[in-house]
């Protein structure tokens, strides 16, 4: 599939770390369709290369991966990258998918009034469990996996060509899913169930929700 | 009054925080992560983390009581 796809994925705390981990997946589907991919990986997640990157290349689908705010999302080291009233005009034309927190609040509706196609994200803080014995080896935590395939799910449907609509919705069974698998082990940990909730509460997408790479 | 309530509460909630298992933790935005011994003494002291996990343990459980969950 002819596009490109950007990825901004800070790896400074044990959160960046597990969201960056989990994203690098993404990136394999997308090379595997024949997708263009701009990792800003590390440092490399800074307001200076993202905004270069998104000027010339032009990327279809912008996914972020870090910490946030209701009006901006962070790379390295919690930078700026992207704020409402400063620099949302970058998004225009572009599927925009940010886990991270909040931002689906104000940078959300305020991208897609500069003309972003559509934002998804979380209206709050994004939550999950993960079992530190696994930090080196994230995808094998199979704790943080409730959590972190969903979100998953959501961008390779997106770059399989699926309709924001339909990878959101794809996402949102997966959340249930596993917060049904959670409920019914509630013996053994009760945890899970209420903070995948809480996601799938907070997890929203507005702009046109038709909109897809092709 | 509502100082009794808040107290009523906390306690539901570190009821429920002492469920989590001792090999896990909770990234919690941009808040960081914690342990479950951190999170109950969160809501203990009154941090801005504490009051986050109240939030979610309350809303969670009014949206169980409603039927509302999924």
């Amino acid at each position: 599939m002819s596009f490109t796809y950007l990825i901004t994925r800070p790896e400074h705390d044990d959160t960046t770390h597990y969201l960056s981990s989990w994203g690098k997946e993404t990136i394999k589907v997308a090379e595997s369709q024949g997708v263009r991919v701009l990792d800003l990986h590390g440092e490399r997640a800074n307001k200076k290369e993202f905004e270069s990157k998104i000027k010339k290349l032009s990327p279809k689908l912008v996914m972020f991966n870090g910490h946030g705010d209701s009006d901006l999302v962070t790379g390295h080291k919690n930078q700026e990258l992207i704020k409402a009233g400063v620099n949302e005009g970058l998004l225009k034309a572009k599927i925009v998918y940010a886990l991270s927190c909040k931002s689906a609040k104000v940078l959300g509706p305020a991208s897609i009034q500069a003309g972003a196609l559509s934002y998804t994200g979380y209206e709050d803080d994004f939550i999950f469990i993960y079992e530190p014995e696994f930090f080196t080896r994230p995808l094998l935590d199979k704790t943080a996996e409730l959590f972190l395939e969903p979100s998953n799910i959501f961008v390779e449907s997106l770059i399989k060509g699926n309709s924001v609509i339909e990878s959101f919705e794809r996402s949102r069974n997966i959340l249930k899913k596993n917060f049904n698998r959670a409920v019914s082990t509630l013996e053994s940990d009760p945890t899970a169930a209420r903070f995948l909730w809480w996601n799938l509460k907070n997890f929203k997408s507005c702009g046109d929700l038709n909109v897809s790479v092709k | 009054m509502s100082e009794e309530i808040s107290e009523e509460i906390k306690k539901l909630v570190i009821a429920r925080l002492e469920t989590i298992p001792k090999d896990k933790k909770i990234s919690i935005g941009n808040y960081g992560e914690f342990s479950k011994e951190e999170l109950i003494e969160g809501v203990k002291s009154g941090s801005e983390v504490g009051k986050k996990i109240i939030e979610v343990e309350l809303e969670f459980l009014r949206a169980l009581k409603q039927g509302i969950v999924t």
